[in-house]
């Protein structure tokens, strides 16, 4: 059954655009009936102008329109010898496709041409996979405006009680099967709600009635439309923009005899899907049966519901599925293959569907510098690079490789940070001086820490958001920078220090200051010694202690440390959207914030209570969180900023780092100067469903 | 006529050897192998609890990297999923009994480990045999072939510079051995691969190309796979030769210079005799007592090399389970090695005892 291809079919780009666009400007319909097209239709003209509020890549989406699909040769072939159905029945329709147009910097896309492989470097964690592989509800552009992805459109009630995702009609899943609001309601009420997938926990879909926490309710209202119910107005930050909201789908055809009804994972009451009736046993047994080796009911559950581009075998709807053969089917084998999608539901502006390579190859490497000798030689086509490689690979490879520049969200580079809720309350009220932190940031020669740790590569710097980020203000980045070791000294005098006979500091008590900075897995090895001349000049004793990674966590979680520095969960991040607990003591996450972080988790039950600009930011917070209104959101957000450049919690003394892919010149669409940040899923904001290899 | 007197003689060798009280002597080393491996499985167990925290832990803490928080309630079912609440010595008998006598794929293991699985890899989410069992043929293989190149290139190498003493055949191969061992094995194969890659434009990272790893090895790719063991043999093997030459060398030089070489000498006995069959068979006694390791060393690999070369052998595996704290495969690779270091010394002292007639197990002299 070909489907007639209308020719005034609105590309979805642009309805996403669009119906972005009416979130940020007008309360939204609720009625679901709106498809993404007409609504782009609609409104796209009186709402462009908002468009600039969180930036304006997506309203540069040209309108497309799709005449036909094209499929990559290896399909044609398939669909000739009968054994795969014809590209359009596989693809959704003009209305409901995803014409993919632009990179997630704006710029135009060249229409690629198929086949080929990405050879990459290993597939690393749970989630290395995921990364240039996973769809999500929504999608991100570099400048923080988002657009929906998987699902059509999405729409709320004036009141935002009530959300509703519009589906893509004629969408498959990578077997073939429709990919429906069964599917959503499967995911919802037997994976999410069981907490098969581990994460009921999601803030998203929770809400809090009458001092208890309560869940969506999620009505099906026909196979494309679903909507999801709240009794509290439910914001764009706490539900769409949630980092961890990424999906909530799940293959109800693949999965329904994976899901018990146990004591641990009990049916949850819906009117969509009754009980399986299966025991943790049979469960386990039927998941043998499809080739998935699981221990325990809660594994499987994280494996199929939660990272489930990690088994073989599960129907996904990303452009590209694990391999199902043996020795290519696990992302820890030496050659982990994920292949094409022949179901995928884009399509470039020429109607071609994607991806255009034939497969991702991850290649295991066991030590660093592999990748760079494998990419060298040709087998990898893309890699991470450190600074001091990339001038002498580029002149050896010449032409054949190109740079890619990744910025950073961080907030300066080389903090350290102090526990503000020690137990010792000689350390605490120290840490609470500003006078303190001023002079551990002035008592450093940040010019000299930049030649002796990066060759003069990263400017000074301080923990503020760096240049083209939300927030940034250069007074912030050069707040407390100017080296002045009598200054630095006065001030800690100014806290009560007093100088010991051993030439450092002593607690007026006349007990000793040992500033111990943890560091995990080496982070600080090379940086701590530059910085501890420093401290020591100004009177400062200090020490590091390395530890492993989980002995570090273990320490914070204990609030068993003083100070860190490296590597560890710093302040700062693209914006609160992205993440927020890395800006607000809201969670056990960050270091700078310590015990405050629990006291809000745990709703006052464990932790210390903030007080003062740590309470405010808290505040803050739920007020930001609990608007819908962008204009008062970027206010309060603005605020949170502002006593964070008050207090600066945490130091850092050069400026933010980003990193440096080289890749083979061959691929193209690949676009450059991407933000690396967790929202934006990191690699995922390559697009590699785009990328293709042309000489 | 010589040549049969000379089989006769192996064979009657061969029935001496086994007539004397070896059968018993094995059958009570095979006793000892009850108590020295439970001695060394508490050991292992223990000290690869010795890092803080546990797998959760380190497993939580990679994840937060990644940008995913887990939260405590999780982690605490987790620990309770794979025991890990329980005290460390009720997890050392349930993981001792289970690594020893769960028999996988029964009804009673899926049963029984749905809930609590003590031979199971974290960090893989799988049997830790079938971990084990994935890169065993290829461990054993290329060690095989490692060792092999090992002997047979040292062993000639010895013999030539001990009846050679002092000639330039002699200080070369000692000069090439004492490189050998002198320069670590990483830095050897990183200047290969340098090398490599300034020669052919390839480093040949890895055992495998891509292209037998999604294929398999057949006759048309196998020569290729020859190519990137050149590599591995030439670190790893030059790094043994240096050790079996001067110990082999040093003994041939003792026993050429003994009364019974000279006595046989004198009689006319063929110089290719003495050697062969008199003077290297003593002389080969140290090597043989070393062979007891061997065994362990073929299931393992060696895993620092390995990992600079990105060879997919047993011991990087073990490297990672450590690092993860992922214990129960550690363990289990642990214990293994320790059975096939056991088993190793109870056959290096048989072939001693072969080679040998005058090493006596029975006590007692004869």
């Amino acid at each position: 059954m070909r489907r007639k291809i209308n020719s005034k079919a609105v590309s979805l780009v642009l309805a996403a655009a669009t119906s972005f666009t009416m979130l940020a400007g007008c309360g939204g319909a609720a009625t679901p009936s709106n498809t993404g097209a007409e609504t782009a239709a609609t409104e796209a003209t009186e709402q462009t102008a908002d468009a600039t509020q969180t930036g304006d890549i997506a309203s540069n989406m040209e309108e497309v329109k799709v005449d036909g699909f094209a499929e990559a040769p290896m399909l044609a072939d398939q669909v000739a010898a009968g054994t795969l159905p014809a590209v359009e029945e596989r693809v959704p329709d003009a209305n409901n496709v995803f014409v993919e147009t632009v990179d997630a910097t704006g710029a135009p896309l060249e229409i690629g041409t198929y086949g080929g492989v990405i050879n990459l470097g290993p597939a690393g964690g749970s989630w290395g996979l995921s990364r240039p592989s996973l769809e999500s509800i929504i999608r991100y552009n570099t400048d923080g405006s988002y657009y929906p992805n998987v699902i059509k459109s999405f729409e709320h009630s004036d009141d935002y009680t009530v959300w509703t995702f519009n589906l893509r009609e004629g969408m498959k899943w990578s077997d073939g099967e429709p990919f429906t609001a069964d599917d959503i309601t499967f995911w919802y009420y037997m994976c999410h709600l069981t907490n098969y997938d581990s994460k009921k926990s999601w803030a998203a879909l929770k809400e809090e009635v009458d001092g208890e926490d309560a869940w969506a309710t999620l009505k099906k209202v026909d196979d494309y439309t679903v909507t999801w119910t709240f009794v509290n107005p439910k914001y764009p930050a706490d539900f769409i923009e949630n980092g961890d909201f990424k999906w909530c789908w799940a293959p109800a055809h693949y999965l329904s005899d994976l899901i018990p009804d146990s004591e641990d994972y009990p049916y949850v009451e819906n009117e969509y899907w009754q009980s399986t009736g299966l025991s943790e046993e049979e469960v386990l047994a039927n998941a043998q049966k499809k080739n998935i080796d699981a221990a325990t009911v809660k594994d499987l559950g994280k494996a199929v519901s939660y990272n489930f581009w990690n088994v073989a075998g599960v129907p996904t709807v990303s452009a590209f599925v694990l391999s199902t053969v043996p020795g290519n089917s696990s992302k820890d084998d030496t050659l982990c293959i994920m292949d094409r999608n022949p179901y995928f539901w884009k399509v470039d502006a020429a109607g071609n569907q994607l991806p255009y390579v034939d497969a991702l190859h991850f290649n295991q490497t066991s030590e660093d510098g592999q990748d760079l000798l494998m990419f060298r030689s040709g087998e990898i086509d893309v890699i991470t690079v450190a600074m001091k490689d990339i001038a002498a690979t580029l002149a050896d490879l010449g032409d054949s490789a190109s740079l890619r520049e990744w910025g950073s969200t961080a907030w300066g580079s080389y903090q350290v940070t102090f526990n503000y809720t020690n137990p010792d309350k000689n350390y605490a009220d120290l840490f609470a001086n500003a006078d303190f932190r001023q002079a551990m940031s002035i008592g450093v020669d940040r010019e000299q820490v930049s030649e002796l740790l990066t060759d003069g590569f990263l400017e000074p710097g301080q923990c503020a958001p760096a240049e083209g980020n939300v927030g940034y203000d250069p007074d912030w980045e050069a707040k407390w920078t100017e080296y002045d070791v009598d200054k630095a000294k006065s001030l800690l005098e100014g806290c009560g220090l007093v100088m010991g006979s051993d030439g450092f500091y002593k607690f007026a008590d006349g007990s000793d200051l040992m500033l111990t900075f943890l560091a995990y897995d080496g982070g600080a090895d090379e940086s701590y010694p530059v910085f501890e001349q420093y401290y020591k000049a100004i009177g400062i004793n200090c020490a590091l202690k390395n530890l492993e990674v989980a002995a570090f966590d273990e320490a914070v979680d204990n609030n068993d440390w003083v100070a860190v520095m490296g590597p560890h969960t710093a302040v700062g991040g693209a914006s609160l959207k992205d993440r927020a607990a890395p800006f607000v003591p809201i969670a056990q996450a960050a270091e700078w914030y310590g015990e405050y972080g629990t006291y809000y988790a745990t709703k006052g039950a464990q932790g210390v209570e903030p007080t003062g600009d740590l309470a405010k930011l808290v505040e803050l917070y739920d007020k930001w969180r609990l608007t819908s209104d962008e204009t008062e959101r970027d206010n309060y957000q603005a605020e949170i900023y502002k006593i964070h450049k008050e207090n600066l919690w945490s130091i850092a003394y050069l400026k933010a780092e980003g990193y440096f892919e080289l890749i083979t010149s061959k691929l193209h669409n690949y676009a450059d100067n991407l933000v690396s940040a967790d929202c934006y899923q990191y690699s995922n904001m390559t697009h590699y469903e785009v990328l293709f290899k042309a000489e | 006529m010589e040549e049969k007197l000379s089989k006769n003689s192996f064979v009657e060798n061969l029935k001496e050897f086994f007539r004397r009280d070896l059968v018993q002597y094995i059958f009570k080393r095979i006793l000892w192998f009850i108590p020295t491996l439970l001695l060394i499985s508490i050991l292992v167990f223990f000290v690869i609890q010795l890092p803080p925290g546990d797998y959760v832990s380190a497993h939580i803490a990679a994840l937060a990297t990644e940008g995913e928080l887990v939260d405590a309630d999780y982690a605490a079912s987790m620990r309770e999923d794979y025991g890990l609440d329980l005290p460390v010595w009720q997890q050392y008998i349930k993981w001792v009994k289970d690594i020893i006598w769960t028999p996988s794929d029964t009804a009673y293991y899926r049963l029984y480990h749905s809930h609590h699985n003590w031979k199971y890899s974290f960090a893989y989410g799988r049997d830790v045999w079938s971990v084990v069992n994935d890169r065993l043929g290829l461990t054993i293989g290329v060690t095989a072939i490692i060792m092999l190149f090992q002997y047979l290139v040292s062993i000639p190498i010895a013999v030539y510079a001990s009846t050679h003493q002092y000639s330039v055949g002699d200080y070369v191969s000692a000069i090439i051995g004492f490189l050998g061992t002198a320069i670590p094995n990483f830095i050897l194969a990183i200047v290969l691969m340098y090398l490599s890659y300034k020669w052919t434009g390839n480093a040949n990272v890895g055992l495998f190309t891509q292209e037998m790893l999604k294929n398999g090895i057949h006759l048309y790719n196998f020569g290729d796979f020859l190519k990137r063991m050149i590599i591995p043999i030439i670190v790893i093997g030059t790094s043994g030769t240096c050790g079996i030459i001067r110990s082999v060398r040093a003994q041939m030089l003792d026993e050429v210079a003994k009364q019974y070489t000279l006595t046989a000498r004198a009689k006319g006995v063929s110089e290719g005799k003495i050697i062969m069959k008199y003077c290297f068979r003593a002389a080969i006694n140290p090597t043989v007592s070393g062979l007891g390791g061997v065994l362990s060393s073929l299931f393992s690999g060696s895993t620092v090399t390995a990992m600079v070369l990105n060879m997919q052998i047993q011991g990087p595996v073990l490297y990672k389970a450590l690092q993860s704290q992922d214990m129960y495969l550690a363990g289990a690779i642990v214990m293994v090695q320790a059975v096939l270091v056991v088993i190793g010394v109870l056959f290096s002292d048989i072939a001693l005892a072969f080679l040998d007639p005058r090493i006596r197990y029975s006590g007692g002299g004869r």
